[in-house]
């Protein structure tokens, strides 16, 4: 595809490649964004979406291809670059100092004063007058780790708006907000839009494009697949361009529903940060063979309903019983050997350890247990065994039973933590997210794997982002908002339609 | 008096200190701890008695203080900004090469092994306050100090000032708050941190001069005899704000005052000596405890 | 198996290069103060292995090291930066000195056991405070160890100046032990002792613990990720205070040997040090048992050779406190770079 070459074309990018050792994040990207609109990026997990971003901030370098900005090709070295070209961003992990006050943060790096002394009377008007432009009401002096989410957002913004950008890149802006505060949001940047601001938006929240963005490009892969006007496109057409072929639905035998209670959670409450609890008295039953699965908006609780049930967190009430077994407050160890198992969200940095190796990745958790069966030694041929049965049995594609876990593909991961959790037979499964950043192929047998255990008589809690794939899974759908729980849906009336309202607040029928 | 005696002990003994302290301090609201303040304080003992002395000039003898400072704490940055190194092995590394150097010198250039004495050697001089030095109290805190004694202090409420009301101090502590934000908004966090280090070596280095022409008159190998890890002390205890450091450094000054005069009278000095560290480990230990009573975090 | 030489390789220059670097900025030191820097390492290097004795001396200037390198790989597995060794040797050895003077009675080799016994126990005590801080308070250990440093110093120092002076003793010093404490000497006339097998034997143990036993593998988890570590059962805070406790116990016991061995009591300055030094041990040993062999014997050599080359070739001790202090710097340069390889590997996968 050709450069589009307009003379309107505030931000693009020319033929943009970047790869890291196998996987190819970036493959020959070609987009333009024109000044003055607001620009959607869509695609899933992994599209390479934020590797492009990066690239934009100057936090990455491409292989081949060149950052475009007014037309004419620049090389970036840093974010200090991009925002000299007035390109600035907003990140989803927010970039405020949290000792600083708002304040404080907003004039970082461009600080009114003479001689270094910095006139904090003209940063002040500035701010408010700022916030007023915004029609936001912030307390300046207050110390941003204090802030509220959404204020800290704004000040990202209005702290790049001050700089002087006039570009503006948000990195899946309302993944932390409530429904109410992405209508703040979205107003701020219409208003900004009106002003002839330039907005770069990534989601992969399509009602959300669809409802903001004037053009939206849809990368899958690494590759660009096409450039389109919101309005000539309907949100069903966008999701099949950002999915690619679809995920043919799991075959699924229906379960009889009537085994025996595994899990039994009543009244359970995990305090929060603040005031608000995490999670504020939950109580719903998983019985044999069934999967429940968890929707939500991020962050409303699902962390802390997963982390309390294998023991993470400590909670504030209510009761967990898993096979008639009050586990409620009992450590991780504890959970495990009274038989839960649980998938990370978090793959990386919790599920797994990267840096040891698939053995020790595989055996982790029942080192005990292979040491009592060898009185008391940690016999590295039965470990190794072990681990090649895991392997073998959740075909595991593999460099070596003694290479680092982290020369696996983000699919092989999985397989491996979900088969290391679900070879050691527990009654009942948490996991969360469990096919994140997983490639189509590697979703199938994912979903495969957690059926016939289903099959077998497991019980799954099961967390997810992906509504069709809660939807394609779950027996029922219990949906958390503000760490309450809006109502547990059937399975035969799970849409998106029911959950979507569920998932803001809205009271069930 | 006694009292007078000890305050007036108690306050030069504080001097170095509170130095070396105050650089440490600017150096951890960087992100940076700063475990080789003993190092640049020596170098900076060491370079203002020889300065001094060949010179003739006690002034000439404080620059190269802070200059045999700055420098000494120059390895130590470019390797934790530039390369990585964990800044606490780099900074007990510092510790030893710097000590194993001045050794190795000292008995190189002067043939003496440890200590060094040169005649003549012009000390400090100490400002008496006319009316004030007769006034009991007053008199023993305010006069008979010398510049460096002055100097300190009044680097205590500039300290404040530097962090809070200039474009560095908050460039500083944004760098410290967190490095990714100071680097989002086009700050070079190396080249800060470097900054507030090579500062601290300065400081700590005039500390040590305070220690060799201040107190002493002479260098020698045991001179600063962990006041760099007591500054360590103090800004820990006064969780890098300048005044309750200030404090801290003061109170650490009286324990080295009266570890001196009051033999004898309480504990033995061995366990005097100590008290600064136990206090900070004490500070801690309370500080993590009043953060755990509060809101749990989630997990 | 195809990665299996290559990796050893790597691991010989990685430990090499602090080592070949810190000997550059040797060089150039001698150099400028008008030495010969080649005739003076060859001196060096001959002063400590030229012959049975200085061997010998060697391996007695690296039993310390042996101990307090070990002391810290075990707490830097874990992901604990202690660096409050040098208290634990300081501690152990004056407890080793007491049992080895003051208990009258014991007689034979239980005196030496118990001394032995008691010096490992104080040293894993004192590191009791500091670990229980970190496993369950999470107060930061790297400022409570190295406080605790100078505590221990001062209150064996206390001691040592008061209630166990030995009678008639103008200086520092307790009583000497009595002879059934000592350790037995290897190669007499030289100092040598069983303080070097024992901490053979300690490493093989380790060696052992870290391959085949269910705390060693806890133990390496915890350290490469405890987040991890949690979620897997493994409960984190009591492998993290068993890491430092047990870094006191081998310090403790570092101590007690060097009293038992070398001293033969206790005195002011019993330790120029050995503590810190075994953090360059365990960083330069990539706290591997082997690795910290090496780099205790590196260490031992340079100082037994030191010692000697000050009295006859007039090159000041302190050269090799300044190869130290440069191998200790760039020591974690090399560690952190290549632990910033594994993160970049981390960073790369979506």
């Amino acid at each position: 595809m050709p450069v589009v070459d307009s003379p309107v074309t505030r931000l693009g990018a020319d033929g943009i490649s970047r790869r890291f050792g196998p996987v190819v994040a970036n493959d020959g990207i070609d987009l333009a964004v024109r000044a003055g609109e607001i620009h959607a990026i869509v695609g899933q997990n992994g599209a390479g979406k934020s590797t492009l971003m990066r690239i934009f901030q100057g936090l990455d370098q491409p292989d081949a291809g060149h950052v475009i900005v007014d037309g004419l090709p620049v090389r970036f070295r840093g974010p200090a670059d991009a925002l000299a070209q007035g390109i600035g961003m907003v990140h989803q992990e927010f970039m405020l100092a949290d000792a600083l006050t708002l304040a404080e943060n907003l004039i970082l790096g461009a600080e009114p004063g003479r001689r270094g002394i910095i006139d904090r009377r003209a940063a002040l008007d500035r701010a408010r007058q700022l916030g007023d432009q915004a029609g936001v009401d912030l307390d300046w002096g207050q110390r941003a780790g204090d802030a509220s989410v959404p204020d800290r957002q704004i000040v990202e913004i209005l702290r790049l708006l001050y700089r002087g950008a006039d570009t503006l890149i948000l990195d899946e802006p309302t993944a932390v907000l409530a429904p109410s505060q992405v209508d703040r949001l979205f107003g701020l940047l219409r208003a900004l839009r009106q002003d002839g601001h330039t907005i770069l938006f990534i989601s992969h929240k399509l009602r959300e494009v669809m409802a903001l963005a004037d053009r939206v490009t849809v990368l899958r892969q690494g590759r660009v697949i096409t450039t389109i006007d919101v309005g000539s496109i309907d949100q069903d057409a966008l999701a099949q361009l950002a999915v690619g072929e679809t995920v043919e639905p799991p075959y699924r035998e229906a379960g009889d529903g009537v085994g025996d209670v595994i899990l039994d959670v009543v009244g359970l409450s995990v305090a929060g940060t603040g005031d608000r609890p995490a999670l504020d008295q939950v109580s719903f039953e998983v019985r044999e063979g069934e999967i429940l699965g968890i929707a939500g908006v991020a962050g409303n609780g699902q962390e802390a309903l997963i982390a309390s049930m294998i023991g993470l967190a400590r909670p504030s009430a209510g009761r967990i019983v898993v096979r008639g077994r009050e586990l409620g407050g009992h450590s991780v160890a504890d959970h495990r050997s009274f038989g839960v198992g649980y998938v990370s969200a978090d793959r990386a940095g919790e599920g797994l350890c990267r840096q040891a190796t698939l053995t020790e990745n595989a055996i982790a958790g029942e080192q005990r247990q292979l040491a009592k069966e060898s009185k008391g030694w940690l016999l590295p041929g039965r470990c190794r065994q072990r681990a090649q049965t895991i392997v073998d049995r959740y075909q595991v594609v593999h460099g070596g039973l003694g290479r680092p876990v982290a020369e696996l593909s983000g699919g092989n991961q999985q397989r491996l933590l979900i088969g290391r959790e679900i070879d050691r037979s527990p009654s009942l499964l948490l996991i969360a997210q469990p096919t994140r950043g997983v490639d189509l192929k590697g979703i199938a047998a994912i979903h495969r794997e957690l059926l016939a255990y289903r099959q077998r008589g497991g019980a799954i809690v099961m967390v997810s982002e992906e509504l069709d794939e809660l939807i394609a899974l779950s027996d029922h759908i219990l949906v958390l908002c503000g760490g309450r729980a809006m109502g547990i849906v059937d399975r035969e009336d799970a849409s998106t339609e029911t959950l979507a309202p569920l998932m803001v607040g809205a009271a069930a029928a | 008096m006694m009292l007078d005696n000890v305050l007036h002990a108690a306050i030069l003994a504080t001097t170095p200190i509170l130095l070396a302290a105050l650089g440490g301090l600017i150096n951890r609201q960087a992100g940076i701890v700063n475990i080789g303040l003993e190092a640049m304080m020596l170098s900076g003992a060491l370079a203002a008695l020889i300065a001094a002395h060949v010179s003739g000039s006690w002034a000439v003898g404080l620059l190269a203080a802070a200059v045999a400072g700055l420098v000494s704490a120059a390895p130590l940055s470019i390797l934790v900004t530039r390369f990585g190194a964990n800044e606490i092995v780099a900074g007990l590394g510092l510790n030893v090469l710097i000590a194993g150097l001045i050794g190795y010198l000292l008995s190189d250039f002067y043939g003496v092994s440890g200590t060094l004495r040169l005649m003549p050697v012009p000390t400090l001089p100490r400002i008496d306050l006319p009316f004030i030095a007769g006034v009991p109290v007053l008199g023993a805190i305010l006069s008979g100090k010398d510049v460096l004694t002055w100097a300190a202090w009044i680097l205590v409420p500039l300290t404040a000032l530097l962090l809070t009301r200039t474009r560095i101090g908050l460039r500083l502590r944004a760098c410290g708050s967190s490095p990714a934000t100071a680097n989002s908004v086009g700050l070079s966090v190396p080249n800060l941190r470097d900054g507030a280090t090579l500062a601290a070596g300065a400081l700590a280095g005039l500390g040590g001069a305070a220690l060799s022409l201040g107190l002493v008159g002479l260098f020698s190998e045991g001179l600063t005899g962990g006041r760099g890890f007591i500054a360590l002390a103090a800004f820990y205890f006064g969780r890098n704000r300048p005044w309750p450091t200030a404090f801290a450094c003061i109170l650490f000054g009286f324990f080295d005052a009266a570890q001196i005069r009051l033999q004898g009278g309480g504990l033995p000095p061995e366990l005097v000596q100590v008290l600064p560290y136990a206090v900070v480990i004490l500070a801690l230990t309370l500080a993590s405890w009043r953060r755990r009573r509060g809101p749990s975090p989630e997990p | 198996m195809s990665g299996a030489l290559p990796r050893a390789l790597e691991d010989g220059l990685r430990l090499a290069m602090p080592f070949v670097a810190a000997l550059l900025v040797g060089a150039i030191l001698l150099a400028i103060t008008g030495r010969d820097p080649f005739s003076t390492y060859a001196e060096l290097f001959n002063e400590a292995l030229g012959g049975q004795s200085r061997i010998a001396a060697t391996l007695t200037a690296a039993t310390p090291l042996i101990f307090t390198g070990l002391a810290t790989a075990i707490a830097f597995r874990a992901g604990v930066f202690n660096v409050g060794v040098e208290g634990s040797f300081y501690l152990g050895g004056l407890a080793a000195a007491w049992v080895g003077f003051a208990w009258i009675g014991l007689g034979g080799t239980l005196q030496m056991l118990a001394a032995l016994g008691f010096g490992a126990f104080v040293g894993g005590l004192w590191m009791l405070l500091p670990g229980w801080l970190r496993a369950r308070m999470e107060v930061d250990e790297v400022v409570t160890t190295l406080m605790l440093n100078f505590i221990a110093i001062g209150i064996a120092l206390w001691l040592v100046n008061g209630p166990l002076l030995a009678a008639g003793s103008a200086n520092s010093a307790t009583p000497m032990v009595l002879p059934e404490a000592r350790l037995l000497r290897l190669i007499p006339p030289s100092t040598l002792n069983a303080g070097f097998l024992i901490g053979l034997a300690a490493l093989v143990a380790y060696g052992v613990w870290l391959r085949l036993r269910v705390g060693g593998f806890e133990n390496r988890l915890v350290g490469l990720n405890p987040r991890f570590a949690r979620s897997v059962g493994i409960s984190v805070a009591s492998v993290i205070l068993l890491a430092i406790v047990l870094s006191g116990v081998i310090g403790g016991l570092g101590g007690a040997t060097h009293a038992l061995g070398v001293v033969g009591r206790f005195s002011e300055g019993f330790s120029p040090g050995y503590g810190f030094t075994g953090i360059a041990v365990a960083l330069l040993g990539r706290n591997r048992p082997v690795g910290i062999l090496i780099g205790a014997l590196i260490f031992g050599a340079l100082t037994s050779a030191g010692t000697t080359v000050q009295l006859f070739a007039d090159i000041p001790l302190d050269l090799v406190q300044v190869l130290e202090g440069t191998v200790m710097m760039l020591a974690v340069v090399e560690a952190v770079r290549w632990a910033r390889r594994r993160r970049a590997v981390r960073a790369v996968a979506p």
